[in-house]
């Protein structure tokens, strides 16, 4: 579904990724974890072409997103993403926020949308909330309603970056549920994380990154990272 | 006692009732009002116009639009209204309050791409990122979530520049415009009274943009309801 090819990046003369190659099944869930720096949101931000990266490829479902850069809005369609700040529009409410894009991107009828957003907020958890502004939501709710907007195009992928390291800890536990039942529907997940909990029950695959690279990665059967090399191993002492 | 309610009932006799000459305040405000807000919709216009161009990615526009700002911020207002009255636009027939329109239109158009642009900036980046995640493009981006953020930002800046620009309009006499401080300088070329004449047009300056300001402060108050 998604296949990754020597990927570069650098941002002057700082180089975050240098050559990262992998490849994501349909219905499979990649955690991303690595210390800050190490590139991992970098790469989960090419994947919709937020960062353009400076050499090698990507596709999505056989399709080059650099050689197609003209139809890029129609593709990221296709990816939805959740950020650590959540984003969300401040001068709309929970429903316009959702609506939005269906509305102006999809050609759905106000009425259609509505109804689609009503049963992604019942999803959420928050259909009680559709007409209240997001700066009156906490950071978990915010977070819910980010991801029900982003569901609302019907993406085939979904990117989180780092979705609950904004929010306090009793929030945490609101979200990661949220996305355990997302990839229980079988939905292809890549989530850049420190929740190493989420991460060894929910992901199919962990992938460690550092210095730029997938430096140490969980095969799918194993359900969790062995940690084969000396730096992932300090890494996971570090963060369990 | 008497002698201060004699002083004070001739300087009104002689400056505003004498020959109706209270007229000349009330059609000088009129000629500053109406110049004011015709080179507010000028300057509005051409300030956005600015601050897309200097937010744009093509370097030309970019280029342009900053060696404009620069040129206008760079230079008094007072010379820009005479080059355009009596250099550039000199052989035309248009009218003078149409020139000077213009004049103060392109001055106030560099301090209005500024507030422009420093609006759309302040918008937190995360939002242009969420927008085009979902699939908009970067003007459909800008149309629907950035510049409705962004207005808020900038409205109220908007209406201090045009309680500068009703205040900038009082050099429209150097191009013989009878604004209202010109109609103050008639009346003391009449009745040789320079306090009179001048502390009245002061007041009426003052009165107007004091109203500006509290329709502002309402505005601003408007503004943060949702916060």
């Amino acid at each position: 579904m998604i296949e990754v090819v020597n990927l570069h990046k650098s941002f002057g003369d700082l180089k975050v990724l240098k050559g990262v190659n992998t490849k994501i099944k349909k219905q499979e869930v990649v955690c991303v974890i690595g210390a800050s720096g190490s590139g991992k949101s970098t790469f989960l931000r090419c994947l919709n072409l937020l960062e353009e990266p400076d050499e090698g490829e990507i596709y999505i479902d056989g399709i080059s997103l650099l050689e197609h850069k003209k139809d890029i809005n129609r593709l990221r369609q296709k990816v939805g993403m959740v950020f650590q700040q959540f984003n969300l529009f401040p001068h709309m409410t929970v429903m316009e926020n959702i609506t939005l894009a269906p509305i102006k991107l999809k050609g759905m009828t106000k009425s259609q949308a509505e109804e689609k957003a009503m049963e992604l907020l019942h999803k959420v958890g928050l259909p009680d909330k559709n007409d209240q502004y997001p700066n009156h939501l906490s950071g978990g709710q915010k977070q819910r309603v980010a991801i029900a907007r982003a569901l609302a195009m019907d993406p085939e992928i979904m990117l989180f970056d780092e979705p609950t390291s904004a929010l306090d800890p009793e929030m945490v536990g609101e979200v990661l549920n949220v996305m355990k039942q997302l990839a229980n529907e079988g939905m292809t997940m890549v989530v850049v994380t420190h929740e190493m909990g989420f991460a060894r029950e929910v992901g199919n695959r962990i992938m460690f990154m550092d210095e730029g690279i997938i430096f140490d990665e969980g095969p799918h059967e194993q359900r969790f990272i062995n940690p084969q090399k000396e730096r992932t191993r300090e890494f996971l002492d570090k963060v369990l | 006692m008497n002698s201060i309610i004699k002083v004070l009932s001739d300087a009104i006799y002689y400056n505003l009732i004498r020959e109706q000459r209270y007229m000349l305040f009330v059609q000088g405000l009129g000629i500053s009002l109406q110049l004011t807000f015709y080179s507010a919709i000028i300057g509005t216009i051409l300030g956005l116009f600015l601050a897309l161009a200097k937010l744009s990615k093509i370097k030309i526009f970019e280029r342009l639009a900053t060696i404009y700002v620069d040129v206008i911020r760079g230079t008094p207002v007072v010379v820009q209204l005479v080059i355009i009255y009596y250099a550039i636009l000199g052989s035309s027939s248009l009218p003078k309050i149409a020139v000077a329109s213009i004049a103060f239109g392109l001055n106030s158009g560099a301090y209005v791409c500024e507030l422009i642009r420093a609006g759309i900036m302040a918008v937190d980046k995360g939002q242009m990122e969420a927008a085009r995640s979902l699939g908009f493009s970067y003007s459909q981006a800008m149309a629907y979530i950035i510049i409705p953020q962004a207005i808020k930002n900038i409205l109220p800046a908007l209406v201090n520049e045009f309680i500068v620009l009703l205040k900038e309009t009082a050099i429209a006499g150097y191009i013989a415009l009878d604004d209202l401080t010109r109609a103050g300088n008639i009346i003391r070329g009449r009745t040789f009274d320079a306090y009179t004449p001048f502390i009245l047009v002061a007041a009426i300056y003052l009165y107007i943009t004091t109203i500006l300001t509290w329709l502002l402060g309402k505005l601003e108050r408007r503004l943060h309801e949702s916060d």
